[in-house]
């Protein structure tokens, strides 16, 4: 006769009371708080700094206030919306800001790219020298950097003016040209992001496993086709997030630069929509208009960011 | 397919040697396993070969021909990584074809011999999955896969084996042993496990601090350790390793250490520290009864004495611990019957396995009989060269 070993029923029964017990524990257990606790300070913070004035900008979008407190708030509905869109200085300030992007899309992306993989030629030492030299020109505050160019770019003997003189170029005043200095504006604002262009770029190349190069190159590839095939789609999440922040922030960047070098001018050839919003608000005390451009911006830079992120998480392949 | 030549090979990083002066002959078609601890320079070597590390000096030969300078994407050679280093943004398809495409071969042969790798490995049905969507062995599949798709030279492997669980890892290790009969081609492999090196190797490289103990056959490695490292690195559990002293007494040279005793060969040798080697499974239970009628049979063998520490039983054998002396052996048996911790035993092994080592330089020591074969004569031990 065969007799199987037949594990004793009470380990059963027991199992089964474990199932009839743990529902009633499950609903015991409390919510936990403790982490919402955490966050809070920061959410508190977030909360008044950032969104009760961005619905304060959204309600005052409906008024005609001219910021003076003594003043009555006087609600004109969409009025103000259709002011600032059918405003000349609004389409100047746009065609200037998407000049603006696409230029310094040049000085955050495409050379950033180029020079992290030039560095990697460099060893060593002389590679976080060179780093660092092109990465200081981001820590100087832009006023101090405004100040230097101002100086450097001054027709009445300054550097690049007089150098360039002797070799027969005349840039004139080119702060005062409205047709230049845009272009100077455009020089500085770039000289500053580079560094951080490269240093982000350079980031994202060292978190590329150097076996993907490896296995490339025994599989036959040269130098040219790892770059093309291997290099930069590894890095394209990283490029995403290199254009997505040249877009939202490079009229935050430009705009010391504008206030300081030019105020906008001359005949608004050097104005962007940051510069045109704080004209508005403060120049002209026409808060109603302001808020209207300030909700549209922000309606505009949330959906190309929205866009952006998405692409980015299409493009991240989480190496493993 | 292939021959490949290492003539003293070198690669100096800051403050130490990763690879030391390295002469190795890979013949064509061998199966050859570069085996060592961790930094040993067994991948040093490896990416040597490949053209990923440039060597400080020496030369690499392919088939005769010097590829010293020449940059990887020249030598011909395919290789899988440690990582497997499938490119992450690319599908199985793609990374199977990454090598022909590189070449520019034709389309529809490409697509060919993809879906032929594909069906020899069993990856069809993944041909359109990114790899961060496979498990650790199917990746490991793919990464053999890109290594195969092409007729390269030689295939290098870097610890292909070590990512995966001990189950996947014996069916792969036949797998790839398979592989290797199949494309009869030249196959240079890099692990510290013992194991694999066993199993799959033609040849195995035992390396240490950068330099080559051994070059052999698994066999000859396991059986003829030239060096105590070797002996103590090849075999689980490890050889029982004793300090003791050769002599001889009566015509017959003798080795002795704390409660170990040998009788080796006739003849007479001088007296030195030498290291006593002798594998677990070669030592038995001392059968006292059939010892008492054969003890002038049994004398030329090494008899050990000790005190039974532990017993561990594995299922299919079990391993006893014995305290002899200051050190603790090691013996593997089927069943080593009612012992207890505490109690004295005596176990023996047969001359033919015990292995003695020079103790200061750690080489292994042959014993040459003169030629005349007179017991009276002086001999010699001599050191394997």
């Amino acid at each position: 006769m065969f007799v199987t070993d037949v594990r004793p029923a009470p380990a059963a029964e027991a199992l089964s009371n474990a199932a009839g017990v743990s529902p009633t524990r499950r609903r015991r257990r409390r919510v936990p708080i403790a982490p919402y606790l955490y966050v809070l300070p920061a959410l508190i913070l977030l909360g008044i700094w950032i969104y009760r004035p961005l619905v304060q900008t959204f309600q005052l979008s409906f008024y005609s206030w001219n910021l003076l407190p003594t003043q009555p708030l006087t609600p004109v509905g969409l009025q103000n919306y259709v002011s600032v869109v059918s405003s000349q200085q609004l389409r100047d300030a746009l065609v200037n800001t998407g000049i603006y992007i696409a230029a310094f899309l040049v000085f955050s992306v495409v050379l950033p790219i180029a020079i992290a993989l030039l560095s990697r030629q460099v060893g060593g030492r002389a590679k976080t020298a060179y780093q660092a030299i092109i990465f200081v020109p981001f820590l100087v505050t832009p006023v101090a950097a405004a100040a230097v160019w101002r100086w450097l770019l001054s027709d009445s003997g300054g550097a690049i003016p007089t150098v360039l003189g002797n070799f027969g170029i005349d840039i004139g005043d080119v702060l005062r040209s409205p047709s230049g200095a845009i272009w100077a504006i455009i020089l500085i604002v770039g000289w500053q992001m580079l560094g951080f262009g490269v240093l982000v770029v350079s980031a994202g190349i060292a978190g590329i496993n150097p076996d993907y190069a490896h296995a490339a190159s025994i599989d036959g590839a040269g130098g040219w086709t790892i770059l093309r095939r291997i290099t930069l789609p590894l890095l394209s999440p990283t490029i995403v997030f290199l254009v997505l922040m040249t877009i939202l922030l490079s009229a935050q960047w430009t705009y010391p630069m504008i206030d300081i070098l030019t105020q906008g001018g001359p005949s608004d050839s050097t104005t962007n929509l940051y510069y045109l919003l704080y004209q508005i608000g403060f120049q002209n005390f026409d808060a109603g208009s302001a808020g209207a451009a300030g909700t549209l911006f922000f309606i505009a830079f949330s959906l190309l960011a929205l866009g952006l992120v998405t692409l980015s998480d299409r493009l991240s392949f989480y190496d493993n | 397919m292939s021959r490949i030549e290492i003539v003293q090979l070198t690669q100096q990083f800051k403050g130490h040697r990763a690879v030391d002066a390295v002469d190795l002959v890979i013949e064509d078609g061998d199966f050859v396993v570069l085996l060592g601890p961790s930094g040993c320079g067994k991948t040093t070597l490896l990416r040597m070969i490949a053209g990923l590390l440039e060597p400080t000096q020496g030369r690499i030969l392919i088939d005769g021909v010097d590829v010293t300078e020449l940059p990887s994407k020249k030598r011909n050679l395919a290789m899988v990584f440690q990582s497997y280093a499938l490119y992450p943004h690319l599908s199985v398809a793609k990374n199977l074809a990454f090598p022909l495409a590189v070449l520019r071969t034709p389309k529809a042969e490409r697509v060919r011999r993809v879906h032929e790798v594909a069906a020899s490995l069993g990856l069809e049905n993944l041909l359109e999955r990114k790899p961060r969507e496979l498990s650790g062995g199917q990746r490991q599949r793919v990464a053999v896969g890109r290594a195969l798709v092409r007729r390269p030279s030689a295939y290098l492997m870097d610890e292909p084996l070590s990512n995966l669980d001990a189950k996947l890892r014996t069916a792969t290790r036949q797998e790839l042993s398979e592989l290797h009969a199949e494309l009869s081609a030249t196959f240079v492999y890099v692990t510290h496990d013992q194991v694999e090196a066993m199993t799959m190797a033609t040849k195995i490289v035992v390396l240490d601090a950068g330099r080559i103990e051994q070059f052999g056959t698994p066999d000859e490695i396991y059986h003829r350790p030239a060096s105590v490292f070797v002996a103590g690195f090849v075999g689980a559990p490890p050889m029982n390793l004793v300090v003791g002293t050769v002599g001889s007494i009566g015509g017959v040279v003798t080795a002795t250490a704390e409660g170990i005793e040998a009788r080796l060969w006739p003849g007479v040798a001088e007296k030195r520290t030498v290291v006593i080697g002798v594998r677990p499974e070669h030592l038995r239970l001392d059968d006292f009864a059939a010892n008492a009628e054969s003890t002038a049979g049994s004398a030329s063998a090494l008899s050990v004495e000790g005190v039974v520490e532990r017993i561990e039983n594995l299922g299919s054998e079990q391993v006893l611990y014995l305290r002899v002396g200051d050190t603790l052996m090691t013996a593997r048996g089927d069943d080593f019957g009612a012992l207890r911790r505490g109690d004295l035993l005596a176990l023996s092994a047969p001359i033919e396995r015990i292995h003695l080592f020079d103790e200061a330089t750690g080489q292994r020591l042959e014993w040459v009989p003169e030629p005349d074969e007179l017991p009276a004569a002086a001999a010699q031990v001599a050191v394997m060269a």
